[in-house]
């Protein structure tokens, strides 16, 4: 533990030395009964220098929580040799809050084990590290302060919030795998698609026996088999706007969640591509599992600034499946990452750009100059869109408030009718 | 707030009657009185504890003008006086200490509540011991003179080893 000495001691001593050489050399004894008070305070003040033994445990209820939960955490301190003030502060990350008072002053008898509980509210995804504890403890005239870290940090992932998603948007081309999206494609499946004449391994079971009747020949039933899809979410995340502790980055993290947990459900394989200062990616997946991993994945993902040049030859090329749906989620803020869209479309990947809007976060400056610029910046992001789509790429904006939704049924509408171009 | 307005009150009464003592020089004691409590006030407002021995000294230096124009007899008041001037650096550190934003037990006010309380008990003790010794009609002269001059000394090289702490 750290020792510190209030300066208040010494000016103790001082005080009392120059009242007693006050006393001495005017031959008062009313000065030296003044130095009385402050030698004995001095004198108390260095006896009382014992350093006492403090010992900090940090719990928390479980490691994991969503979006919004309260983890209790508990805090047991105790002390063999007791101490009259014990300050303590418990280090929480700022996404962390809790209700009840951080720092607490505290009295610890010897031998004495205080419990402090603190509701924490998560009020933002990440990974935390809760802790450690910083104490100070002090003897019963404060003329003296030890301080130490104690208590080893506990670990806490906050998952985001889902949102209910009642429709997915399904991708032009499936997968090989058996899955629960209907193919374009025929085959052996439930759906109905289409009658053609009878061909040599055809089974008995499919033959159409109406249309085989009304034509004279054997026909048979075509169906749409039913596949599994590839879906990439391919995070932007060269830049951020943020603004009262709300980002675009925050957003494009909650859809890519939603998105990830609803396409897991229904069997299909996802994976992650964060592309950015830090590029990392995950390999597309299926299962609870896998659900799991691009959760833990996407909490630690961070904007890291970088001027390097990146394009998506630098992803490996199996985290970028061929026929995969790929799920853009940019605040289309940086022109690397733009770029690397338009390359993808011209790689033909079934590409959807969910433009997380980054309008809610810029509040523009008074002036005739900001408000150009302001409306100049509106108007660049007008013509990327506008590039956009003339690739045949569906972009579509997304607020903060309104629900993931809206802009996926945008997504499905312009699709039923437009198709996709080269770019 | 209730901590920083004792220790100023308790200062305000030990001028008051260091002024009061004073006679003929009551204005001289009052400005080096205010001076102090300018000093003091920087303390309490401006968390300057580095200062709180400065207004001491002007407190204390008041006090004793008023004792030396007094003339020879003894002031009975002294010990008070003494306890006084540390009750108010200790209100004044208690003040400044509360400041932190920590929300604070009430078994913890209790306790340095107590050791105050306690210090300021044995402030008075030791003052008013130093008062009736000197009232004593042994050892006048020489002894006294060696012992306070041991005293100081002693006093110095606590406060020599508490600066260098």
């Amino acid at each position: 533990m750290t020792r510190r000495s209030s300066p208040r001691l010494a000016g103790y001593a001082g005080l009392a030395a120059l009242a007693l050489v006050a006393g001495l050399a005017a031959g008062r004894v009313e000065l030296v009964a003044l130095a009385a008070p402050f030698a004995l305070a001095a004198v108390i003040g260095a006896a009382a220098g014992r350093e006492p033994r403090l010992d900090a445990r940090l719990a928390l209820d479980r490691e994991r929580a969503l979006e919004e939960d309260e983890v209790p955490l508990t805090l047991e301190l105790s002390s063999p040799t007791g101490a009259s003030r014990v300050d303590v502060l418990v280090l929480l990350p700022g996404e962390l809050q809790t209700a009840r008072p951080n720092p607490r002053a505290v009295r610890l008898a010897p031998g004495e084990a205080k419990t402090i509980e603190l509701p924490l509210r998560c009020a933002r995804w990440g990974a935390f590290s809760v802790g450690p504890t910083l104490v100070r403890a002090h003897d019963a005239l404060a003329f003296h302060a030890w301080e130490a870290r104690l208590g080893a940090p506990a670990p806490l992932r906050v998952y985001p919030s889902i949102e209910t998603l009642h429709a997915l948007l399904p991708p032009f081309e499936t997968q090989v795998y058996i899955g629960n999206q209907v193919s374009r494609a025929r085959g052996e499946g439930i759906e109905f698609a289409d009658v053609r004449p009878w061909t040599p391994g055809d089974r008995i079971r499919r033959v159409n026996w109406r249309a085989t009747a009304r034509r004279g020949e054997l026909w048979v039933n075509d169906q749409h088999p039913e596949r599994n899809t590839d879906v990439v979410l391919f995070l932007d995340t060269f830049a951020e706007i943020e603004h009262d502790g709300r980002s675009t980055l925050d957003l494009a993290v909650r859809a890519a969640t939603s998105l990830a947990h609803r396409y897991l459900q229904r069997k299909d394989r996802v994976g992650v591509v964060s592309f950015g200062g830090y590029l990392s990616w995950l390999l597309p997946g299926s299962g609870t599992r896998q659900l799991y991993k691009i959760v833990d994945s996407l909490i630690q993902m961070d904007v890291v600034l970088s001027f390097a040049a990146k394009g998506v030859d630098f992803l490996p090329p199996r985290s970028l499946p061929p026929k995969a749906l790929v799920f853009a989620l940019t605040p289309l803020l940086d022109s690397r990452s733009a770029a690397a869209i338009l390359d993808l479309r011209a790689r033909g990947f079934d590409l959807v750009v969910v433009e997380v809007s980054p309008i809610p976060f810029v509040h523009p400056g008074k002036g005739d100059l900001a408000d150009l610029s302001y409306r100049l910046w509106r108007l660049a992001r007008e013509s990327l869109r506008a590039r956009y789509e003339r690739a045949g790429v569906p972009v579509v904006e997304w607020r903060d408030g309104v629900p993931l939704n809206v802009p996926l049924e945008e997504v499905a509408a312009y699709r039923r009718y437009a198709r996709p171009a080269r770019a | 707030m209730t901590l920083a307005a004792l220790a100023v009150l308790v200062y305000a009464a030990v001028l008051a009657d260091a002024v009061r003592r004073a006679h003929g020089l009551g204005a001289l004691v009052a400005e080096i009185g205010l001076l102090g409590l300018i000093f003091l006030a920087l303390v309490l407002w401006r968390s300057l504890e580095e200062l709180l021995p400065a207004a001491m000294v002007c407190l204390g230096g008041a006090y004793a003008v008023s004792v030396i124009v007094h003339g020879a007899s003894v002031d009975e008041r002294a010990p008070l006086v003494a306890a006084g001037l540390l009750l108010c650096c200790e209100l004044s550190a208690w003040s400044l200490d509360e400041r932190l934003r920590v929300a604070v037990e009430r078994g913890v006010v209790g306790v340095r509540a107590a050791a105050l309380a306690a210090l300021a008990g044995g402030a008075l003790t030791a003052a008013a011991l130093v008062v009736a010794v000197a009232a004593a009609p042994a050892g006048r002269g020489l002894v006294w003179t060696v012992a306070g001059a041991a005293s100081a000394v002693l006093v110095v090289a606590l406060a020599i080893r508490a600066g260098r702490r």
